[in-house]
């Protein structure tokens, strides 16, 4: 967050004195202390306990990303627009970078490079209903998976988030109901209390998707040409409240719906919002299985998520990621043994099949549409491999993805230009998407417990004994599924070992490990009573060493300011 | 209220309200692909309750004609994307609604910028020329400062106001709308000049008002704004980019009469 | 500035010349020439509008701005430099404001198609104050020629000859169309383009200063025209006197008086 500072990111901050916050529907006084005045503010975001989300006023994200952008064109960094990574270049033990398709003159080239990072975020559109960017296809994890080498981690855990706006799954913010607005359904009537007596509409994000889903599958869902929503109701905060507090709120659904939320209900529906899981790393970003292969952000399985995420998460992810994994790849790039000989002819085969494949889909005379084939896909996993998974649901997807996977082999364009032709494009991403909608699908599947944002209606428990461990998908020439293994956690070195997680109902199947790291943990803790944090943190989860030289060492906060000599 | 809410989703779904066809007519050029001349090209399609153009477009594409170019993005009006004229008037395509136009709609690319093919143009390419030209990023002023330090102190209303002008996506709107640029290619457009303002009067950006002067003192800067103002009614982030130019304009013609 | 420059080095601004200052002096020159202007018109309009007071006022106001009350007697040769002066400010002017016209007709033709697809107020105003701008370039030139030279034929009955036997009414009809628009007009456009009275809401102030601009158009539009009127009348009236100077009634029966 310093660093983005002093790139220039405008975060809010710090103005000392009273001021008013709503937390839990209630009205909060808080006093900034004169110390603090001037410095990056902190706020509530997602439920976490302590307040630790740096922000821009409303614009967070955007104001992150003008800044590093401003600074890479600084720095004279090129930035190839219009152009996308098809395939990586690679002999089955090293990367050797990736087949690159200009998307205005359809022209492939291949960038050669010691190390190849995949900074391609989330997978989102592989449902039709998503709060993600229409861009957010996964392609770059997919050209990982196509190596048959690399892994993808945790493909099953996809985020839900309660309140996209229906159809287009714009994200309307949690505080629309932390402030106190309801929802409700065909008939108007408020149904969450029916199902969650006690935190009704404030039950977290993956239980509130789920009772709204259930609702919708008891027939009362509000019918659209588009499918069934349900309503958000913010009228009773009043006109001043939502024009002020919840101002983008009311801009949404005013340019996107023509609705005013002070008279009007918004339609809403829980849309997939974040994909958890990507190519699997390890702490420094690299794939373990494809040397030179990095990953970072949204598309990549680095551990900070696990089976959920909690909000304002992801975006810090992106810039610490970048931060620490930039790093890594810089010092792997400088180390000699990592200097890349590269066979040209290996380069040149990946060039022909990558050509051939798209010529093949140009002048080939295969009869599918892609486009069908694409919204065939999205519906089955909103439908089938979403917020409530059931067996017989995933089995049925796992299957018919498979036929469509086929059939995806079988494209024909009805638009047969080589540059920039959108059929085209939708054509070769759309047999990509397939094979992460199966990682999905299949995980899921197989996966016979639920944790996290993952459900089964089938399997409601966690299961530690069973499944405390990682999915790795790899994906194996032309076959139809991807190649499942996993890849059990040590409990043993785990600061926080698995309990409850402080929501939804405390049922679940313990690991057998479990108990004997608490107590030590425990023990541990009692032992270290009265020292320094960093102390009992060195004791519990040392992670220093596991950093970059330069990041190492311990950052000065307002309680415990540096004197000039301790800043060494 | 709460009861026609009610209502109007029952009446929904008892006898569907009939739905007005819509007329796209749409400019279709792809200069990639020698054989192909500017035409307009007319589309119909059957509105649906809240559609955009994101919408219209993308069932256009993908149930009529698939080879339609467009850009789309984040379809929420955050990315800057999808910019086009829409009935000859630059704004965002993904949040105009379909129920506040006729039911004939003339849709054509953003004009000045590079065209892509149909309704996609490259405002990318501008928007990097334009930065590299201003020198669009923060000029840090002491050396790199010790990150695990306190971050350097700032008001928290010139931070508000800073993100003021930091909420521009370089949609490219202002510039499309601006007759000036229309004339005059090498005009930096009212995006460039707010982006000038945004790090003048960012305290950690080192530059004087003398820096600012070098680039943009001339009748392709600052000076060359004529004010018809466009740029500001159409900015559909609602940039206060007539007190902007103004305000460099001020400072600017201080510098003139310096000496 | 030189420290700054020195600051600077390594990230370009340092090697580049500096940028002449002439741009920022124009720009400013434009605006104080074109405001001067019509603060004149301002005055113009009342002086030549006293005739519709009395013919008496206007001799009066003749007389004064010939030194008449001052000296004792008239000299028009004060007028004419008054008209030189303003030619100066005139010439210079519209020397500045032709660094903005289109300068060739495929700018003309982007701009016009510009305008009408885009069919925005600000922008269409620019239009009209470039295309009277055009135009007073010339009606105005041979007004100030007439008044140059002939400082000692200016009164009640000396220019209303001039409106209505010499035929100077369809040009002052043009003339003022022309001036009002286009001064009101640059007004406006002084306003925003320097960023006066915005206050807290530029948008509102804004949109109040329209108004403005268009009620002081049209109030002299009314005032001139009724101007016109009156001299047209006394030119009738006067036609068979052509020629014949005007004595102020007070003199008209004096002794001695001039007939
Ligand atoms: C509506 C919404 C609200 C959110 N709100 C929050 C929030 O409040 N807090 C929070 O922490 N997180 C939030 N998130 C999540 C967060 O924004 C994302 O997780 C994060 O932006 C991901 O960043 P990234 O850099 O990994 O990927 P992205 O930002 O998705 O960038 C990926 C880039 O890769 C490019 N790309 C993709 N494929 C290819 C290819 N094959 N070749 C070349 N380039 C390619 C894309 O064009 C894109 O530029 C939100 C997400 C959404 C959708
Ligand atoms: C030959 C005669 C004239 C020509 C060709 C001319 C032309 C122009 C043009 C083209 C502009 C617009 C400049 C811009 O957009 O930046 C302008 C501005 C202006 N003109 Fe004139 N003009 C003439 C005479 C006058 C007269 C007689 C007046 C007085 C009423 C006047 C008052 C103004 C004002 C106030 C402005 C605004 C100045 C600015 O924007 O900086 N002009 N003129
Ligand atoms: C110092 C310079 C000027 C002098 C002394 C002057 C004087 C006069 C006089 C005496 C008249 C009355 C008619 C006549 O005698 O012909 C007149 C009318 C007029 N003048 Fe000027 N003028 C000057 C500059 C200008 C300029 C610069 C403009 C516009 C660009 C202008 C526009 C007009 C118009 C439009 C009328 C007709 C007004 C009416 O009838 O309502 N004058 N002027
Ligand atoms: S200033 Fe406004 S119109 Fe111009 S690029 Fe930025 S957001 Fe778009
Ligand atoms: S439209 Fe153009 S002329 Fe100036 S005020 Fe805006 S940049
Ligand atoms: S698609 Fe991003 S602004 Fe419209």
């Amino acid at each position: 967050m310093r660093e983005l500072a002093a790139w220039g990111v405008p975060w809010s901050r710090i103005q000392q004195g009273d001021r008013e916050v709503i937390i839990n529907s209630q009205k909060v006084t808080i006093t900034e202390r004169a110390e603090a005045q001037g410095l990056v503010a902190q706020r509530d975001f997602g439920g976490t306990k302590k307040w630790r989300t740096c922000y821009v006023s409303d614009g967070t994200g955007h104001a992150m990303l003008q800044t590093v952008s401003d600074q890479a064109i600084g720095a004279s960094i090129p930035v190839h627009e219009r152009t996308e990574a098809i395939a990586l270049i690679h002999d089955g033990s090293r990367c050797y970078g990736a087949i690159v398709r200009n998307l205005i003159t359809g022209e492939l080239v291949a960038y050669v490079a010691k190390a190849t990072a995949i900074a391609t975020g989330g997978a989102g559109r592989i449902y039709r209903v998503t709060t993600n960017a229409v861009i957010c296809e996964g392609i770059g994890t997919a050209i990982a998976l196509e190596t048959g080498v690399a892994t993808l981690g945790n493909m099953e855990a996809v985020q839900f988030h309660p309140t996209g706006i229906f159809p287009a799954g714009i994200l309307v913010t949690e505080g629309c109901r932390g402030d106190g607005g309801l929802l409700r359904d065909v008939d108007g009537h408020r149904f969450m209390p029916d199902y969650e007596p006690e935190k009704k509409e404030l039950a977290s994000r993956d239980v509130v998707s789920r009772r709204m889903e259930e609702h919708i599958g008891k027939g009362k869902g509000v019918q659209s040409r588009f499918g069934e929503h349900l309503w958000l109701d913010i009228t009773l905060l009043g006109e001043r409240h939502i024009k002020h507090n919840l101002r983008e709120v009311y801009e949404i659904c005013q340019h996107f719906m023509g609705v005013d939320p002070v008279k009007d209900w918004i339609p809403v529906r829980p849309a997939q919002h974040y994909t958890m899981g990507g190519v699997r790393t390890d702490h420094t970003g690299e794939s373990a299985t494809l040397k030179g292969l990095f990953a970072a952000g949204e598309a990549a399985c680095w551990d900070m998520h696990g089976f959920n995420r909690l909000g304002g998460n992801s975006v810090a992810e992106t810039v610490v990621a970048g931060m620490i994994v930039g790093e890594f790849i810089a010092d792997y790039c400088d180390r000699p043994e990592n200097e890349v000989d590269v066979p040209m002819g290996l380069v040149h085969g990946f060039l022909r099949t990558e050509q051939a494949k798209i010529d093949a889909l140009i002048n080939g005379r295969g009869s599918e549409s892609g486009d069908a084939i694409r919204q065939r896909m999205q519906e089955i996993m909103t439908s089938k491999v979403g917020i409530f998974r059931r067996g017989e649901d995933l089995a049925s997807a796992v299957e018919e993805l498979q036929q469509l996977l086929v059939k995806s082999r079988n494209i024909g364009l009805r638009y047969k230009v080589r540059g920039a032709n959108p059929e085209l494009v939708t054509a070769y991403r759309v047999q990509k998407m397939l094979k992460l909608a199966l990682c999905v699908a299949y995980g899921a599947h197989t996966r016979t417990e639920s944790r996290g944002a993952h459900f089964r209606q089938d399997f409601p428990r966690r299961n530690d004994a069973e499944w405390l461990k990682r999915t790795l998908a790899t994906w194996k020439g032309d076959d139809t599924l991807p190649t499942l293994a996993y890849e059990p956690l040590d409990i043993g070195r785990m600061e926080l070992p698995p309990g409850w997680r402080g929501y939804g109902a405390k049922d679940y199947i313990d690991h057998p490990d479990t108990p004997k790291r608490a107590a030590e943990v425990e023990a541990l803790k009692q032992q270290l009573a009265g020292q320094s944090r960093f102390a009992v943190q060195e004791a519990l989860l040392p992670y220093a060493a596991k950093l970059p030289k330069s990041l190492q060492g311990r950052n000065e906060r307002i309680d415990e300011m540096f004197t000039n000599e301790a800043a060494k | 209220m709460t009861d026609t809410a009610v209502q109007a989703a029952h009446t929904a779904d008892a006898a569907p309200v009939a739905h007005r066809r819509l007329r796209f007519n749409i400019l279709r050029y792809n200069p990639q692909d020698t054989g192909s001349v500017p035409r307009m090209q007319t589309y119909e399609l059957e509105e649906a309750d809240g559609m955009t153009l994101f919408i219209a477009l993308n069932e256009i594409k993908e149930k009529q004609d698939p080879s339609l170019q467009y850009d789309f993005v984040c379809r929420a009006g955050i990315c800057g994307s999808c910019g086009m004229l829409i009935n000859g008037r630059p704004t965002l395509a993904c949040r105009t609604l379909t129920k506040n136009l006729d039911a004939e709609i003339t849709l054509a690319p953003l004009p000045f910028f590079e065209l892509i093919g149909d309704l996609s143009v490259d405002t990318g390419k501008w928007m990097r020329g334009m930065s590299e030209r201003l020198e669009g990023w923060l000029h840090a002023k002491g050396p790199e400062p010790d990150l695990r330090r306190l971050e350097e102190r700032m008001d928290p209303a010139v931070a508000d106001q800073v993100y003021e002008l930091d909420r521009c996506i370089e949609c490219g709107c202002c510039v499309a709308g601006c007759g000036t640029a229309r004339m005059r290619e090498d005009f930096v457009g009212a995006v460039g000049l707010n982006r000038v303002a945004r790090f003048k009067i960012d305290p950690r950006d080192r530059r004087s008002d003398e820096d600012y002067y070098e680039v943009i003192g001339d009748d392709d800067g600052v000076f060359g704004c004529m004010s018809m103002l466009a740029c500001h009614d159409v900015c559909p982030k609602n940039l206060p980019l007539a007190t902007q130019i103004a305000f460099m304009r001020r400072k600017m013609v201080a510098i003139g009469w310096k000496k | 500035m030189n420290t700054s420059t020195e600051v600077i080095a390594g990230v370009g601004l340092a090697d580049q010349a500096r940028k002449s200052l002439w741009p920022a002096r124009l720009d400013w020159l434009q605006s104080a020439s074109g405001l001067l202007l019509a603060l004149f018109m301002w005055g113009h309009m009342f002086f030549v509008s006293s005739i519709l007071i009395s013919k008496d006022a206007m001799w009066t106001i003749t007389k004064m701005f010939e030194g008449y009350f001052f000296f004792g007697t008239a000299h028009p040769w004060i007028v004419s430099v008054v008209v030189a002066c303003v030619i100066v400010l005139f010439v210079g002017h519209a020397f500045l404001a032709l660094r903005k016209f289109p300068i060739n007709y495929t700018q003309y033709k982007l701009f016009r198609g510009h305008q009408k697809l885009l069919r925005h107020g600000d922008t269409t105003l620019w239009f009209w104050q470039v295309f009277t701008g055009f135009a007073l370039f010339f009606l105005a030139s041979v007004h100030l020629y007439l008044m140059l030279t002939r400082p000692h034929l200016i009164g009640p009955y000396e220019s209303a000859d001039r409106v209505w036997t010499e035929n100077m009414w369809p040009l002052y009809i043009l003339l003022l169309l022309a001036v009002e628009m286009h001064g009101g007009i640059g007004l406006y456009r002084l306003a925003v383009k320097w960023g006066w009275f915005a206050g807290s809401d530029a948008n509102a102030s804004r949109k109040n200063l329209k108004t403005l601009k268009w009620a002081i158009t049209v109030f002299f539009l009314v005032l001139g025209f009724a101007t016109l009127a009156a001299y047209i009348k006394i030119g009738i009236e006067h036609a068979p006197n052509y020629g014949q100077h005007y004595v102020p009634t007070w003199l008209q029966n004096a002794p001695g008086a001039v007939k």
